[in-house]
């Protein structure tokens, strides 16, 4: 008994942590979403968000960004992590350190980067907003998406490919019948891992369209440079109800800290 | 063979598109020019003129400082965390667990606003004056990284045979000595890599710190400006600025030697070669 | 005074986990240098025992005495005890000669403080202070303890308490061991364990048998007053595992500590002990030497846990007279005629002979070669016996069996009915088992009862009517009672479990079925089942005796 709670008693600063600087917030911005500013109880920010078609048209560009963008990430980095799982082609971990480094340098740095290189060789986001937008999301996120997709495929259980070679499946079929399934809880958290960053990104869009795409990422900020607390509140308890419904649909997969954590 | 060809050519150029921007930038760091693509002949320049950007040398400070001293905050407590959690009762386990994976899979602007919303509450109503300030800033970045130095922890712990700390108090250790002899050494790669991946959030970061930060550090009076935000700032309204080339160039170096040292670290983990230590007769 | 002969002594040490009692009421004391075996299936509380003795665990009754001092509630790092862990425990980031070092390198050696005049300088031992207040606030959140049984020990810790606080003792200073000290003692520990040249190997490129000596030799350079040793060969292949065994007892003889080993092989406990204490469900069934252990088992369980044996149901007959296998023996046990015993007789007390010149005959149905004799299993009737002998026999040929009075030992019989004390009833007038409803007739409560279209139960006269459900009731199944069904879905299956524990007895296997929740059947069934099969239980209704818990007429409708 008395060997234990010494131990235990470590966790409690964490813990207060946790408590004061996750927990609370969240309530807050609870709080902020259904009052107004004299503190009363209202449904105003609901109300509002919901009336404005502009809002609701963010929402709207911010799902379709997220969606094209995490399937863009799919397709492209779903062969590379294949073929950097691949012993033949990846011997000593540089390649996958070669798709990691990137992610060290300055992302907002990267992101200028992108737009001057961009309007160098005359796609300008002032007048291909979406095309830029896009180019800088892929460009951003494909290491999220290689990196856990690579994980799963470095697990992927290799007898179980030899006997479906045993029994008499083609390349195609190897491929649709046991190595995609076997890397499925690596696509659901490579999406996690680029969906919802990309539905609330802030500085890509800003940055690369010029001003001309608002996601929620923008309409959040926006809200909060103009102080209008309980309009943002309730944007980010959309975007957190979002990640919630993400959640649910997705724990049944496993590997679900694997992404972030695995960077190292 | 075929296969072999296609297979790289397809590897390499991704790669070369991801780097295009990058390399550019570097590319174009060793001429004295405005705007990038135009070339005005080899020199050095531009390196000399950012040893003289104070507003750059600032922000860079700012956000090594913070960078480090957020994450040996993070490093702390979130060792401590999972230590303590590991010995908890599962249900307390299991519920900071559940905590610690809010901040993980929630939007970065979600986490920002919230702390910004809490801090300006307790400004307005506790403290009745403005908080924000380097510790609100610090508090955002280790709420950005606590979570990945318990994720990184947890498994070195539960990888870790029980029983090795039992041993240690049974050779005579004190509870406290046998965490910190035995304890501590089994799960340092966890705590380095959970160090390491903090440092690369909060340098990362731009977000969080636009949202908490207040005056301090080398800024003085001004809103502490780190990399991010000063960037941020330039590039809204024209090109990247000239002197941020060759620091691009500096940073990729210190990456790319960084990316060497973890590519040597991880192969040598590998073959294990031990040196031996001296050892008094 | 506790006899100081005893090295360590545990008394009415009981250990429970969540409700569960895991060691119950164990009583044992050890001599100085002895090396006793705590023998059992897994799950029977040997390790927490051994736990409880390292201070891993602390006792929820009883009180641990080492060497006459109480040690119940002291730290593991304050016990002269030493373990050998099941998978070594070595500290992977320290070599060989860091990880034998480990406890010295933490050792204090006690120096005598002196005043000038030579004499020993008297203190208040702060030591015994704070372990006697300790204990005192240990005993004050002692939960299994009564407010009476408190107070007593509290007052008894007071008076000692104060008994220190008035003698004043030579006081210590400490130091730690030198370098070269530590040196010397590494030295010789790795020359008991054979590891000489090995001292600066990392523990990671050591082979197992190696991890395994240097565990030894971590714990034995501390030179403990117990050595503990938790299933320490269970990682090593056989043939390490039988080197190991005679290596472990050379080094019993020569360092003359003693040892407490724990371990689920028979064969080991055998070949190593002094004293085998055998568990079985957090209870001691038998302690004794290896041999009175095998000759003599007290149940029998014991008689097929330790060896290779027939477990036969028998009966007294009449003085030193015992009947199984359709046959009569002379015995040398002396029990109560007509009582039902349990009879074992050992594979290689059975001798062959020509047919018809024993006591019994039989029919050779198998024969294994076993390297040193053959293992034959005799057909007698439906009954099987397996005998160990070194002739060859044909197979399927008559012989004659004789088995002498000293090879007949018999025991009393362990186990006849279930009993089962939390049961109740339920809205429909099933019995609940541990959560299964069982068909069961009510109308055994009650003389001349029946139950009517509503379930009510009416008495005879048609007067009263009982609503027993939620009523509490003991129920009880004989163990023959319980059928077992193999599949779990079918309709008749009332519960269903896991078998945990099977005995042969020459006709038929007793077992016990343990469900989901942990409620055990005991049953028997002459078809072969394994270890950990998953079975159905159906119990004939009339079958089930029910006893309410309170009177009948609390339950009126």
């Amino acid at each position: 008994m008395k060997l234990r709670f010494q131990r235990k008693e470590l966790c409690i600063p964490y813990f207060v942590f946790l408590i004061l600087f996750v927990i609370i917030p969240i309530f807050l911005i609870i709080y902020y979403a259904f009052t107004d500013t004299n503190g009363n109880f209202t449904f105003d920010a609901l109300v509002n968000f919901f009336s404005s078609t502009n809002k609701l048209n963010v929402l709207l560009v911010s799902l379709l960004f997220g969606l094209v963008n995490t399937i863009l990430c799919l397709v492209i980095g779903y062969p590379i992590a294949y073929l950097l799982s691949n012993k033949k082609y990846n011997s000593n971990y540089i390649i996958v350190m070669l798709f990691v480094m990137p992610m060290w340098i300055n992302f907002v740095l990267r992101t200028g980067a992108t737009r001057d290189v961009l309007s160098w060789i005359g796609i300008s986001g002032g007048e291909h907003p979406y095309i830029t937008t896009m180019i800088g999301m892929v460009y951003n996120y494909l290491p999220f998406v290689i990196l856990p997709l690579y994980s799963t495929m470095l697990k992927l259980d290799k007898s179980q490919i030899e006997a479906a070679i045993d029994l008499g499946c083609n390349r195609v079929q190897v491929f649709t019948k046991s190595i995609f399934p076997q890397s499925i809880p690596g696509v659901i958290s490579a999406a996690m891992m680029v969906f919802m960053p990309t539905m609330s990104s802030y500085v890509i869009p800003d940055v690369l369209a010029e001003g001309k795409i608002v996601l929620f990422g923008n309409s959040i900020y926006l809200s909060y440079s103009n102080y209008q607390w309980g309009d943002g509140s309730f944007m980010a308890l959309i975007m957190l109800f979002i990640v919630v419904i993400c959640m649910l649909a997705t724990r049944n997969f496993g590997d679900k800290d694997e992404g972030k954590a695995s960077t190292w | 063979m075929v296969k072999k060809i296609f297979a790289y050519s397809y590897i390499y150029l991704i790669l070369l598109l991801m780097y295009v921007p990058i390399l550019v930038l570097i590319a174009f760091s060793f001429t004295n020019s405005t705007y990038i693509g135009e070339w005005n002949g080899f020199s050095f320049q531009l390196y000399i003129n950012l040893f003289q950007d104070k507003e750059i040398l600032i922000a860079l400070g700012n956000t090594l400082i913070i960078a480090f001293i957020s994450s040996l905050v993070s490093t702390l407590i979130g060792t401590l965390g999972a230590i303590g959690a590991y010995y908890s009762k599962k249900r307390t386990r299991t519920l900071i667990e559940n905590i610690n994976q809010i901040p993980v899979v929630n939007s970065e602007i979600v986490i920002a606003l919230s702390l910004t919303v809490m801090f300006v509450f307790l400004g307005n109503f506790i403290f009745k004056e403005n908080i924000f300030s380097f510790w609100t800033l610090l508090i955002g970045h280790v709420v950005l990284s606590v979570p990945f130095v318990y994720l990184n922890v947890k498994p070195k712990l539960t990888q870790m045979d029980p029983s090795l700390y039992e041993a240690a108090l049974d050779l005579g250790c004190a509870p406290s000595q046998a965490l910190r002899k035995i304890l501590i050494p089994q799960i340092t790669p966890g705590i380095v890599s959970g160090f390491l991946i903090s440092i690369t959030l909060s340098l990362d970061d731009f977000i969080v710190t636009a949202f908490t930060r207040g005056p301090g550090l080398l800024s003085g009076e001004g809103n502490i400006e780190t990399l991010s935000t000063l960037i941020q700032a330039k590039i809204k309204k024209g090109p990247i600025p000239v002197n941020m080339r060759p620091l691009t160039t500096i940073i990729f170096l210190v990456v790319l030697v960084a990316a060497i040292l973890v590519t040597v670290v991880k192969n040598q983990s590998k073959k294990k070669v031990k040196v031996r230590k001296g050892r008094a007769a | 005074m506790e006899d100081k002969n005893y090295i360590i002594d545990l008394k009415n040490v009981s250990k429970i986990f969540d409700g569960v009692t895991v060691v119950d009421n164990f009583n044992l004391y050890v001599k100085k240098g002895e090396f006793i075996t705590f023998l059992g299936p897994s799950g029977c509380g040997k390790s927490t025992t051994l736990r409880m003795i390292a201070g891993f665990e602390f006792p929820s009754k009883g009180e641990i005495l080492l060497k006459g001092k109480d040690i119940t509630n002291a730290p593991p790092n304050k016990r002269p005890i030493n373990m050998v862990f099941q998978r070594y425990a070595l500290f992977p980031h320290l070599d060989v000669y860091d990880n034998i070092a480990f406890g010295l390198r933490l050792k204090k050696i006690p120096i005598e403080l002196l005043d000038e005049e030579g004499k020993p300088v008297l203190k208040v031992n702060k030591e015994k202070v704070k372990q006697l207040k300790a204990d005192i606030r240990h005993t004050k959140w002692n939960k299994a303890l009564t407010q009476e049984e408190k107070e007593t020990k509290i007052n008894e810790l007071n008076s000692k308490l104060e008994e220190v606080l008035a003698n004043p003792e030579p006081a210590y200073k400490y130091r730690k061991l030198s370098n070269q000290e530590i040196d010397k003692k590494v030295a010789r520990a790795l020359k008991i364990v054979d590891l000489e040249a090995l001292e600066d190997r990392d523990i990671s490129t050591l082979s197992g048998g190696q991890q395994q000596r240097v565990a030894i030799a971590r714990a034995i350079v501390n030179e403990p007053e117990i050595l503990l040793l938790d299933e320490p060969l269970g990682a090593l292949d056989l043939k390490m595992r039988k080197d190991m065994q005679l290596e472990l007892k050379e080094m019993h003889e020569k360092l003359g500590i003693t040892f407490i080993y724990v371990t689920h092989d028979q064969e080991e406990a055998l070949t190593m002990s002094d004293t085998i204490v055998v568990m079985k469900d957090g209870v001691i069934q038998q302690i004794g030497t290896p041999k009175s252990i095998y000759d003599e088992p007290k149940n029998a369980f014991v008689a097929d846990f330790i060896g290779e044996s027939n477990i036969f149901n028998a009966t007294m007959i009449d003085k030193l007279k015992v009947r199984f296998l359709n046959t009569n023996f002379d015995c040398l046990d002396d029990y109560p005629i007509n009582e039902k015993v349990d009879v074992v007789v050992r594979p290689e007390d059975v001798i062959i002979t020509e047919p018809n010149k024993g006591q019994l005959n039989g029919i050779i149905q198998n024969r294994i070669f076993k390297g040193v004799n053959y293992e034959y299993t005799i057909i007698i009737n439906k009954n099987e016996l397996m005998i160990k002998d070194t002739h060859e026999y044909a197979l399927n040929k008559e012989v004659g069996l004789i088995i002498d009075k000293d090879a007949i030992h018999i025991m009393k019989k362990d186990f006849v009915t279930n009993i089962y004390t939390d049961a109740y009833i339920s809205k429909n007038n099933k019995v609940m088992i541990d959560e299964s409803p069982f068909e069961c007739d009510l109308t055994q409560l009650l003389a001349g009862s029946s139950i009517d279209e509503d379930g009510y139960l009416v008495s005879k006269d048609k007067k009263k009517k009982y609503d027993l459900a939620d009523a509490d009731v003991v129920a009880e199944i004989d163990i023959n009672d319980v059928e077992i069904v193999d599949d779990i879905n079918a309709d008749e299956v009332e519960a269903v479990g896991e078998i945990v524990d099977l005995v042969y007895k020459g006709d038929h296997y007793q077992l016990i079925v343990r469900t989901d929740s942990e409620e055990d059947f005991v049953c028997v069934t002459p078809y072969t089942y394994n270890l950990n099969d998953k079975v159905g239980i159906k119990v004939n209704k009339d079958k089930i005796r029910l006893r309410l818990k309170k009177d009948i007429n609390e339950y009126e409708a």
